[in-house]
């Protein structure tokens, strides 16, 4: 069925805005697959269709989206009533930054489309890993498989047209026990970047198995373990956990509309300012890191932004030094503005929505820390006199500015005079943001870099879960505050 | 509306029992508006129409599910949903137990949590309340931010099992305004609930606000020192324990997987102090509270913490199922917990600054993002924003920069806890992440704990 979004689209100007565009999904297909303890609690797949009208009316911004395909001329109209209204309080036009006009289509790498993929072998699958994980120690098992594939359509008032096809698939696999104390200790995995591909070719029931005879392994030998020592001594980052401190203290602290108040009433601000650009010392000079949403293969590259901007790779901090930020069209004119120069010479394509149905905004794409020259994990605890390497997402909180943490992890073990020690249970590490990443000692090269997918990052009002990839090495930084 | 949805829910309940098919079919409806507002200015107005059906399909031993987003009239597209949720089921693996198709015997409507005047506020109405909210409080360094989120939501569900179904209507508004300063960093807020046109109350805000700011501009900044102080616990910080305590605590599936502080031979135990009743049910004002679950079951008022002894464990159908025990009522959109309140009569920030003290006391009103480090121990992180005040013993009041905690809850409700405020008030808990499902929870004004340990401490804004 042909729908009139130029048309619709042409008339919005013709009543006074200067900018309108509309997001189209035809088709998004989802599903959810959850096993506990081997049963199938969830077994569930969706379809959503809908639009939405994002109007620029004398600097002020509307949005209306409807799941209604009978309402499409009702829609623009309620995008365009609420542009006029919002610009009754409004101190500072909006203007977008100037971008090429595209016409093009983006297409995630996949193989095998899951949605293609009978069910009876995508539940032989999550019993054949549970199998895997039911072992002495082991009280509860969780599988959770979720796929995703999008059809999106892009038009705007400037002629671009973009269509963008992506498919995702996120699976998580995680185990829990009870440590002598009778508290709960737990292992997770979720799958790093796997190949150039991420469809269900992914899946193999092999390497599944193999990561979760790791995942076992190491929830015994954390039941079986002595507490975390509550001390300050170098930590270890792995890749599991390093991907969710650059995520936390490096990624939504450089969204530009964190900067510039945005987020202040509910996600939070951040605690670098405009005046820190070209000049803040972030971290040593071992901490380069960049916003790369060209990197192949990884759900925070999307060809073209909702913005309809050309998806790019930036560095943000250079050296130690904080250079760019994540942006989008409407927040670098501010920033320039605010600044007095212009610091930011474009868009960096990073404006995106969660579903047709929410407007888009600054959103990490993969930010990635480059890999350094020290060497392997081994290589790094070799040259580790007092510390502690710590593995998994166990559990995150951050300050509202981002300007300092706490993290818990699954799995650690002490490292004393260069040699590895015992494992140790709950453990967590803390600290201030940028005294943390001053501390960055060492990063480990290529060997320890890995890309990890982030399938749930929450930010915004009304809110929106985005998926992004993190390439991270393996990372030591010193005097860290260890310890529940 | 709730009408023309069963009449939708009906037709497809004809289709699939055409088709032997056992199935739960369930229609959401949201009308949702929300306004943003950032460096004094509206930065986005945005109102979304959409309709979600989910069809849950019942065998022997298993269960598969269609959702689909759509307009209220693609029939069409919705028998699809039905036929794809028929067409997964076979391939559904056993489940070690049966679960149960709701049956409901008689049909159940409320309407009476929905106020169209408040649902349909409008732009026009927004922009009033926020005018009126921040009036005189802005200049040129001082920018108002934040949220209206305003709307309907509407539910029903019915099964194969009978013709009579379940539906409610609510309208809600969640408000919360920032005022923040460009040049210190720092942020204030004020946050309201709504249910009907008549709770919304904006000269509360303001003075809530013009309190703070006048605190934030005329007292000394300080940093906190590491170690114990006690603190007092604003509604959105209390609210924010008391969610984590009301999942940690009392779900019956969170217990058996060894994600609760509590463990079944808890029950009847006295586990938190006797100043701490936590109620579930209907009889919660303003909390979006709903009389019938899912599966038609009339809702009682009950005290899951009754002074302190844990009573029990909520099971909603599903994981009483699983784990073989009996269901408490809670198939619900949502819950509608209610911390009771206490004997203290300090009810409010200007009265706790007031009151006589002997030792220093830090007011917290709100905790962000906060993370479960343990679920078993309940120990949870977070980090105090929005306003935190320091009202030393002499009767100074101080701005302290931010701190965190991590504590448990058996410690926050229990052995450090002091007081809590003889009135109550609503606070807003609900998410807009997915489709709109309004959701608040009950509290005092007011909380106070001892030995609350400080471990981060800011030094600055």
């Amino acid at each position: 069925m042909t729908h009139p979004w130029k048309e619709e689209l042409n008339k919005l100007l013709l009543q006074g805005a200067s900018y309108a565009d509309v997001r189209y999904t035809p088709r998004e297909d989802s599903a959810a697959l959850v096993m506990r303890n081997g049963n199938l609690l969830a077994f569930s797949a969706g379809g959503e269709r809908g639009f939405g009208v994002r109007v620029l009316y004398q600097g002020a911004w509307g949005f209306a989206a409807s799941s209604d395909l009978g309402s499409i001329t009702a829609t623009f109209a309620r995008a365009l009533d609420n542009a006029k209204s919002t610009a009754r309080r409004l101190s500072r036009p909006i203007r977008l930054a100037d971008k090429q006009v595209h016409t093009g289509r983006f297409t995630s790498p996949c193989l095998v489309d899951p949605a293609q993929v009978p069910y009876d072998e995508q539940v032989a699958f999550l019993r054949r890993v549970d199998t895997a994980l039911q072992q002495t120690g082991v009280e509860q098992r969780m599988i959770f498989l979720r796929t995703q594939s999008r059809l999106t359509e892009y038009y705007d008032t400037q002629g671009a047209q973009i269509v963008k096809e992506i498919r995702e698939i996120f699976p998580y696999l995680g185990i829990q026990g009870r440590d002598g104390d009778g508290e709960t200790q737990s292992r997770r995995y979720s799958p790093p970047r796997l190949g150039s591909t991420r469809g269900w070719e992914i899946m193999q029931a092999d390497f599944f198995e193999e990561q979760a005879a790791r995942m076992v392994r190491e929830l015994n030998e954390t039941l079986a373990a002595p507490k975390c020592p509550s001390d300050v001594r170098s930590v270890i980052l792995m890749p599991d956990i390093m991907y969710l401190q650059v995520h936390e203290t490096i990624g939504h602290p450089l969204e530009l509309d964190r900067i510039l108040g945005y987020e202040l009433s509910y996600a939070g601000g951040s605690f670098v300012r405009l005046s820190d650009f070209g000049a803040l010392r972030y971290g040593t000079d071992k901490l380069t890191v960049r916003a790369d949403a060209t990197m192949e293969n990884s759900p925070g590259s999307f060809g073209y932004d909702d913005d309809g901007v050309e998806a790019q790779n930036n560095l943000l901090i250079k050296d130690g030094i904080l250079v760019g930020a994540i942006t989008s069209r409407q927040m670098v004119t501010e920033a320039n503005d605010k600044m007095g120069r212009e610091y930011f010479k474009g868009s960096g394509g990073t404006a995106r929505a969660s579903s047709f149905r929410r407007t888009p905004l600054e959103r990490m794409t993969n930010i990635s820390v480059d890999p350094g020259t020290d060497g392997t994990l081994e290589d790094i605890i070799a040259k580790t006199e007092k510390g502690i390497v710590l593995s998994g997402d166990k559990s995150w909180s951050i300050g509202s500015n981002r300007e300092q943490f706490h993290f818990a992890n699954h799995y650690g073990y002490l490292v004393e005079d260069g040699q590895k020690k015992g494992v140790v249970r709950s453990c967590a590490y803390s600290g201030e943001t940028l005294p943390f990443y001053n501390s960055l000692a060492m990063v480990g090269d290529e060997r320890t870099w890995q890309v990890e997918f982030v399938p749930n990052c929450g930010k915004g009002m009304p809110s929106q879960t985005m998926q992004l990839g993190h390439g991270v090495p393996v990372c030591r930084f010193d005097n860290v505050k260890v310890g529940e | 509306m709730l009408q023309q949805m069963k009449e939708t829910l009906l037709a497809l309940r004809e289709y699939a029992l055409e088709r032997n098919l056992q199935a739960q079919l369930s229609l959401h409806r949201e009308d949702s508006h929300l306004t943003r507002l950032a460096n004094g200015s509206v930065s986005l107005n945005t109102t979304e129409s959409v309709t979600s059906l989910s069809v849950t399909a019942y065998g022997d031993r298993r269960t598969a599910t269609a959702t689909l987003v759509c307009g209220l009239k693609d029939l069409d597209m919705m028998r699809q949903a039905v036929d794809r949720a028929a067409a997964m089921l076979p391939h559904a693996s056993r489940l070690s137990f049966q679960p149960t198709l709701p049956s409901i015997p008689a049909d159940s409507t409320c309407e009476t949590g929905y106020d169209a005047a408040l649902a349909q506020l409008g732009s026009a109405g927004i922009l009033d309340y926020i005018s009126d909210a921040a009036a005189g409080l802005e200049d040129e360094d001082l920018t108002l931010g934040g949220s209206f989120s305003v709307g309907g939501t509407a539910w029903c569900t019915l099964s194969t099992a009978t013709p009579h179904s379940v539906s409610w209507r609510l309208s809600d508004a969640q408000i919360t305004l920032v005022l923040a300063s460009a040049k210190n960093k720092w942020e204030i807020n004020a946050e309201q609930s709504a249910q009907s046109l008549d709770d919304l109350d904006p000269k509360a805000m303001r003075r809530h606000l013009a309190f703070l700011k006048e605190q934030y501009l005329t007292r000394e900044a300080v940093r906190l020192p590491l170690g114990p102080v006690r603190v007092v616990f604003g509604a959105a910080a209390t609210a924010e324990y008391l969610s984590y305590l009301s999942y940690l605590g009392l779900d019956g599936s969170a217990m058996k997987q060894g994600n609760s502080i509590h463990r079944e031979e808890d029950i009847g135990q006295r586990t938190l102090s006797h100043k701490i009743t936590v109620t579930e049910g209907p009889d919660c004002p303003g909390a979006f509270a709903l009389p019938t679950d899912d599966f038609g079951r009339s809702r009682g008022t009950a005290a899951w913490y009754d002074k302190g002894v844990l009573r029990g464990f909520i099971w909603d159908q599903g994981a009483a199922d699983e784990y073989a025990q009996t269901p408490t009522g809670h198939n619900l959109a949502h819950h509608s917990f209610a911390l009771q309140p206490g004997d203290m009569a300090v009810n409010d920030l200007q009265a706790l600054a007031a009151a006589p003290r002997d030792t220093d006391i830090l007011y917290v009103p709100y905790l962000h993002y906060t993370g479960v480090v343990s679920p078993s121990e309940g120990l949870i992180t977070g980090t105090s924003r929005f306003g935190a005040l320091l009202l030393k013993k002499d009767g100074a009041i101080q701005v302290p920069y931010n701190v965190r905690f991590t504590e448990k809850l058996e410690d926050i409700f229990g052995g450090k806890l002091l007081w809590l405020s003889s009135e109550s008030t609503v606070y807003n808990t609900s998410s807009t992440y997915g489709s709109r499902n309004p959701s608040a929870l009950r509290v005092p004004r007011l909380m106070c704990c001892d030995q609350i340990n400080v471990e981060i401490s800011n030094k600055s804004y």
